[in-house]
């Protein structure tokens, strides 16, 4: 029976591949312009302005130049003096301090935030329109306001006065303990109305008849939103992980507007240190260096991501 | 924002608006995006172009008059291109090395200068200075190159002192301190009243502290040996450095505690508020005191702390260097030529409105008792220095502003902090 079907269907696939080879040509050479220009247009400039800088920026990893006289090859001696800069590896931990409080924070307190104003009540428009305001000022406005807030004598000192919390006042921004966590806090204040938008737009997407299927069935609260909500969000997941690893790792204006990575580096990220090392000591070689291992450190938590949640699906 | 040039421009191009902020903060991080953008220049008929990081109203308007008054000679024409000073600082290589450059660019004397000169950047202005024979021999050594060439034409300097209130000073019942023991007495008396007695802003602009290094380090070891530190030929780690942070470390007590956390504006403002006593800076600071404000201002001299040393000052000075590959460098010198005459520097001070003095010995200085005196404590010092960036490099600022910040926080780390900042300056020296 199979051996027949095999014979039998044998002829009948390579004449259908003979006649079909010539169609599908036919076809693929029929392939719209417009459709090419569209594919390729793209391409050529994403290659000029994106592909082509990156992969410069390896090279240039490779060498020493101070942006003037041309870059002379040096090897991984930047990469060996990376090792061995204990102001790169304070970034370094500065950093994964940020991504896992400012990240983690933020996903926490966006899907807190969209829970709470997913349900459609009087005045909840309010409410998330008054979280997502700070998403609307550029980072650079955010840094003034907090900047204000922070000062000697400020707000947060006026507010310590207040609650009898005196003696915990310091000047947060020049003191080496608190520069990072008074930094992250605007970062955050911002992000998590970003979050939240993300999340409410998720939330919208789940079926309402699910829940009520749960409800029925007589789940709570914490277990309907444990193992119906948060499943069904999967793919908003997979958004929310890349753009906060992503903000997280390409953050730098708050911290610069705000610190500049000081006092004495305790505040600095690999981006202001990429950023200081380039184009205020003039080591670009040096810079790209850092540059490469931020690209790196990007690539992985994301690929790590992605590849365990294609496993899930498979 | 950056800010960590000492230069008045910069400052003033900061003056403090949100939005001015956020633009310079915007254009600053394009300027990273978009690298090796020459700006084209004005018109190929010859027409010099100015690159002028003169962004504040009064000095920008001041050299646009200057602009002006020389297109009337009919020596040639010239345009001014006003960025903001922090792209301006960061683009400065750019503008150096793109195909086609603007002809003459606003900048600093001394090594900065020198380090473009040594990469065949600057225009051989030599010419210039033959007519400039008035100038004192301290000018043209500045304005010279390793390779003994003009590189630069000087327009205006400023000094750096104590600057203090009088009314203060008389209700405090004090007197200007002429010694270290003099001043740590002042220092003593102050505090003994209440008032935090030494003023200083390191939040955002932690270079202000370079001034206090600089200054002890040429009353203690002199100019000569503070020149070569800075040139990267004495060590940090050296004891004659710490000889300078050891000094420091008697007047630690007596800094304002607030002072690290706001910048150097807000430091002019408790100054003038009667919450600190004195505050070492450069004039720059007073173009953000209110008019009635200026008439009470006085300063004096860094103490004096080892008599055997000859007193040294710091003078920054501000000028132009042109671009090597100037398509016009006829007319780029003619128009140096005009910068260094009395009257453009005449009427530059008079537009300019800051306190500024003209660097041309016979050019008249504004009429004030605080310039008369600044210009005399100049004429007097036997040595001038520039400021820390100024005499070593922008790219060994930032070691100094870790170090020194570092230092303030903690004091019984001299020798660590010393070590690291040799470390991090032998980066920089190294490239």
């Amino acid at each position: 029976m199979a051996d027949v079907s095999t014979i039998a269907e044998t002829p009948g696939t390579a004449t259908s591949a003979v006649a079909g080879t010539p169609r599908r040509r036919r076809r693929s050479a029929r392939l719209s312009p417009l459709l090419v220009a569209f594919v390729l247009v793209p391409f050529a400039v994403e290659s000029i302005w994106v592909f082509w800088p990156a992969l410069q920026g390896f090279w240039f990893s490779l060498t020493r130049w101070d942006g003037q006289t041309p870059p002379e090859f040096i090897g991984v001696d930047n990469y060996v003096e990376l090792a061995g800069d204990a102001t790169f590896r304070g970034a370094l931990l500065n950093t994964v301090i940020w991504l896992v409080l400012f990240g983690g924070l933020s996903v926490v307190g966006g899907f807190g935030m969209a829970l709470l104003l997913q349900r459609e009540r009087r005045g909840v428009g309010f409410y998330r329109a008054a979280l997502f305001t700070p998403v609307v000022f550029s980072l650079v406005v955010t840094a003034l306001v907090w900047r204000v807030f922070y000062q000697p004598d400020g707000l947060a000192d006026q507010i310590l006065r207040t609650v009898g919390l005196e003696h915990l006042i310091r000047p947060w921004l020049a003191d080496p303990k608190t520069a990072l966590y008074a930094v992250i806090l605007p970062a955050l204040w911002r992000q998590i109305g970003y979050v939240m938008v993300l999340f409410l737009a998720g939330l919208k997407a789940i079926d309402p008849a699910l829940q009520e299927a749960a409800r029925m069935d007589g789940a709570n609260g914490w277990q309907r939103l444990w193992h119906v909500t948060v499943p069904q969000l999967k793919g908003v997941n997979a958004v929310v992980l890349s753009v906060i690893v992503i903000d997280s790792l390409r953050s730098f204006d708050i911290v610069w507007s705000l610190t500049k990575g000081g006092p004495y580096h305790s505040s600095e990220l690999l981006s202001t240190y990429m950023y200081s090392a380039a184009f205020q000591s003039l080591r670009l070689g040096y810079a790209s260096a850092i540059a490469v291992v931020i690209f790196v450190l990007a690539l992985a938590v994301i690929l790590g991501y992605l590849v365990r949640a294609f496993r899930e699906e498979a | 924002m950056t800010d960590f040039d000492p230069g008045r421009r910069r400052f003033l191009g900061h003056l403090g608006l949100a939005g001015l902020g956020a633009l310079g903060a915007g254009s600053l991080l394009s300027a990273c995006a978009s690298s090796a953008s020459g700006p084209a220049k004005s018109g190929g008929s010859g027409a010099v172009t100015i690159q002028s990081n003169l962004s504040s109203p009064q000095a920008k308007t001041a050299i646009e008059k200057l602009v002006e008054n020389f297109n009337k000679l009919g020596k040639g024409t010239a345009s001014v291109n006003t960025i903001a000073s922090e792209t301006f600082r960061t683009q400065l290589p750019t503008y150096l090395t793109s195909a086609n450059p603007p002809d003459l660019y606003t900048w600093y004397a001394g090594s900065v200068a020198n380090d473009y000169a040594s990469k065949g950047l600057l225009l051989d202005v030599s010419d210039v200075w033959q007519g400039l024979g008035e100038y004192p021999q301290s000018l043209k050594t500045l304005s010279t190159d390793a390779s003994g060439k003009q590189v630069f034409v000087p327009m205006t300097n400023y000094w750096w002192g104590f600057f203090y209130r009088k009314s203060n000073f008389a209700k405090w019942g004090v007197q200007e301190p002429k010694t270290w023991a003099d001043f740590l007495a002042l220092c003593e008396t102050l505090k003994g009243k209440g008032v935090p007695p030494i003023g200083i802003g390191l939040g955002d602009t932690p270079w202000v502290a370079s001034a206090w290094f600089d200054y002890l380090n040429i009353r203690i070891n002199g100019a000569p040996f503070h020149r070569e530190l800075l040139a990267g030929k004495q060590r940090f780690d050296d004891p004659k450095v710490k000889a300078v942070l050891t000094r420091w470390r008697e007047v630690l007590p007596y800094f304002d505690p607030k002072g690290k956390a706001y910048p150097f504006q807000e430091a002019t403002t408790a100054l003038l508020a009667g919450k600190t006593g004195m505050f070492l800076i450069g004039t720059f600071f007073a173009d953000a005191a209110p008019k009635d404000a200026l008439g009470d201002l006085d300063f004096f001299r860094f103490p004096i702390i080892d008599q055997a040393v000859p007193v040294a000052e710091e003078a920054p000075t501000d000028g132009f260097f042109a671009s090597a590959k100037s398509a016009n460098p006829a007319g780029t010198k003619e128009l140096l030529k005009y910068f260094a005459s009395v009257e453009a520097q005449e009427e530059y001070v008079k537009s300019s409105s800051g306190i500024v003095l003209p660097v041309h010995p016979k050019a008249k200085a504004a009429d004030s008792p605080l310039v008369a005196k600044g210009k005399a404590m100049l004429d007097s010092a036997a040595e001038l220095t520039q400021f820390f960036n100024r005499d070593s490099s922008d790219a060994l600022q930032p070691t100094a502003d870790t170090a020194l910040t570092k230092f303030m926080d903690k004091p019984d780390q001299i020798d660590a902090i010393l070590r690291e900042w040799q470390a991090s300056a032998e980066k920089v020296f190294k490239g």
